[in-house]
């Protein structure tokens, strides 16, 4: 019991240190994390806290300072390729590539203001973003569960694998044509061409998540009591998270590329449609406008991917080779 | 011992002639033959032997994860098939989930129990204490260090009350002070709990500590070698490594692991190794050497 006893006391500097967000410096943790062995451990609790409230100032001092950095060299960047576009717009650069016909900032800005706020600019967004969350939902509804099923079992994976192989190649616009034939409506051959560029990624990286899990972990589950429904609740698919989220970030970039495809060649409405007809009607302005649009949704869909990937998998914030 | 058979009836393990496989043919490899050995209720039993003597494999059969080739292996008279929560397990690798909190892993056999959620709480929460660790609950196993995250595996293995504990190595990947402080731990729960244990170790100072009984292994395929009591009083304290006691059984299993530890490598070594550093190989090996 006497043992049980100072192991209480000597952990107890530990809890001051984890209630804090910001991650330990390694050698500080090791050391304070083999106090339990060493016989000479016990100490006053205050002194290490003391010191260690210190670290964690100097900690988060450096990683404000880290971010001002972050965030300067971001603003460079951006500014270099803006001043690019302005330079070459204003000047009329005919350098190989040729900046004659490309509108400049100011242009589409204009078009921002006007075209920008109308209805017609706002309904495309919203039917494009509407196009990939059907896709893209329909896409985690089938990948995941099948991604599973593969991973865990040997005969599913030889059923359906052969599939997957001889499908998995073709890129989603080459379905565009067969898209078409194959469902009664427009919208829904869009929206299959999108599930189609989502759900590999996302079906490869589920299956990947399965089997890296480390098979201990379902033998402990077992002993646990747990059946068979249960492991695939409770230990498969938290375990294979992190790799589906993964799959989920391929899978928005990869649905995104095969759905303005499919706009521009099929589709009526959607801002890939937008960007096409603006082009067909040499309105300048509106490609540029279409384009910046297409990147800022696309970028807005991998923010909120990783956004819910962090608030779901908190743990992963102290994995090993984790807070990249 | 006899006090605590009275006061735990279940708990007993108990394994005839069993034998083990592995592989077909050309790989057949035959990884334990005709073992019989029994784990009273209440009893701390270890198994040593040499490394790939088939020690683990005889646990994952009472784990109920292999299926023995021959003989059976009984649980209170029921034939073990399959995994199940009246035999907690606690592993040599960290088995904790990742995802899971301190305080959700040792609730985790529990919630596959269908226990309610304030009942799971309140048995995690005694549990922690008991390790020490219940100002940890909220933490992630990725937080915490080996000693701990083993500690936690012990508990969560006893959170459904089991009726034995079986466990494969499991202060291996330990330093030595660690590991010294873990071996009182689990002496202190095991007493407090009065559980049946089968343990596995290849650490004769280990064994001792902790058992009431060994049985040391054979080099592969593994049988039982000899069948040791060990004498010392409990409670076990760490001063008693250093009696005459603890060091002549020390000796004494020293001398029959380290023949089967010479007969294990004695393939490998037979031809090259040893000749190497001026010794004689005999025609079976090393081992008839010394």
């Amino acid at each position: 019991m006497g043992s049980l006893a100072s192991a209480k006391i000597v952990t107890l500097p530990m809890a001051d240190k984890h209630a804090n967000p910001e991650p330990t410096p390694a050698v500080v943790r090791t050391s304070v994390m083999e106090a339990p062995a060493s016989p000479a451990a016990p100490e006053p609790t205050s002194i290490p806290t003391l010191s260690l409230t210190k670290v964690f100032k100097n900690l988060l001092a450096k990683i404000t300072r880290e971010r001002i950095i972050t965030a300067a060299l971001a603003c460079v960047s951006l500014s270099a390729l803006f001043l690019f576009w302005y330079l070459g717009t204003k000047y009329r650069l005919e350098f190989y590539i040729r900046f004659k016909n490309v509108p400049t900032p100011y242009e589409v800005f204009n078009q921002l203001t006007q075209v920008g706020l109308s209805n017609k600019y706002l309904v495309n967004i919203a039917i494009s973003v509407r196009r990939i969350l059907l896709g893209f939902f329909i896409a985690i509804a089938i990948g995941v569960p099948m991604g599973l099923a593969i991973g865990k079992y040997q005969r599913v994976r030889d059923l359906f694998m052969p599939v997957v192989e001889v499908l998995r190649p073709i890129p989603a616009i080459a379905w565009v044509p067969m898209s078409i034939m194959l469902w009664p409506n427009n919208e829904a051959s869009i929206v299959f061409i999108t599930f189609i560029g989502a759900f590999f990624p996302i079906l490869l990286n589920t299956i990947h998540g399965v089997h890296s899990l480390d098979g201990v972990l379902m033998r402990a589950a077992r002993c646990l009591g747990a059946s068979e429904f249960r492991l695939f609740l409770n230990v498969i698919l938290p375990g294979s998270l992190p790799h589906i989220f993964t799959g989920l970030a391929v899978g928005m970039g990869v649905a995104w590329v095969s759905l303005i495809a499919a706009e521009m060649i099929s589709g009526q409405f959607g801002v890939g449609y937008f960007t096409w007809e603006a082009y067909s009607l040499v309105d300048y302005p509106a490609i540029v406008l279409g384009m910046i649009t297409i990147g800022f949704l696309g970028l807005a869909c991998s923010g909120i991917i990783r956004m819910v990937g962090t608030l779901l998998m908190p743990w992963l914030a102290f994995a090993p080779g984790g807070k990249r | 011992m006899t006090m605590a058979v009275a006061e735990a009836q279940k708990g007993l393990i108990d394994v005839r002639d069993m034998g083990v496989i592995f592989g077909a043919n050309d790989n057949k490899v035959v990884a334990v033959e005709s073992v019989s050995l029994n784990v009273q209720p209440g009893e701390f039993v270890s198994l040593i032997g040499p490394s790939g003597c088939g020690k683990s494999t005889l646990l994952s059969i009472v784990a109920g994860f292999v299926k023995p080739t021959s003989g059976e292996a009984k649980l209170d008279g029921k034939a073990i098939t399959k995994p199940g929560s009246d035999r907690g397990v606690v592993f040599q690798q960290y088995s904790l989930f990742p995802w899971l909190s301190v305080r959700k892993n040792v609730e985790f056999g529990l919630k596959m129990a269908g226990v309610d959620q304030g009942k799971r709480n309140t048995t995690a929460r005694a549990l922690l204490d008991l390790a020490g660790l219940l100002s940890f609950e909220n933490h992630y196993p990725d937080q915490l260090s080996g000693g701990m995250k083993q500690r936690i595996g012990i508990v969560r293995a006893l959170a459904t009350s089991p009726q034995v504990l079986l466990m494969d190595e499991p202060f291996g990947a330990l330093d030595t002070q660690t590991r010294v402080v873990m071996q009182e731990i689990l002496t202190n729960i095991w007493q407090q709990f009065k559980i049946s244990v089968l343990f596995i170790t290849h650490d004769i100072e280990e064994s001792i500590f902790l058992s009431d009984r060994i049985y040391v292994m054979t080099a592969r395929p593994g049988r039982i070698k000899a069948e040791i009591k060990v004498p010392l009083p409990r409670p076990r304290r760490a001063e008693m490594t250093d009696t005459p006691e603890f060091m002549n059984l020390v000796q004494e299993l020293k001398g029959l692991i380290r023949e089967e530890s010479l007969a294990a490598m004695a393939p490998e070594i037979k031809d090259r190794g040893l000749s190497g550093f001026g010794m004689k190989v005999g025609p079976k090996g090393v081992g008839e050497i010394f």
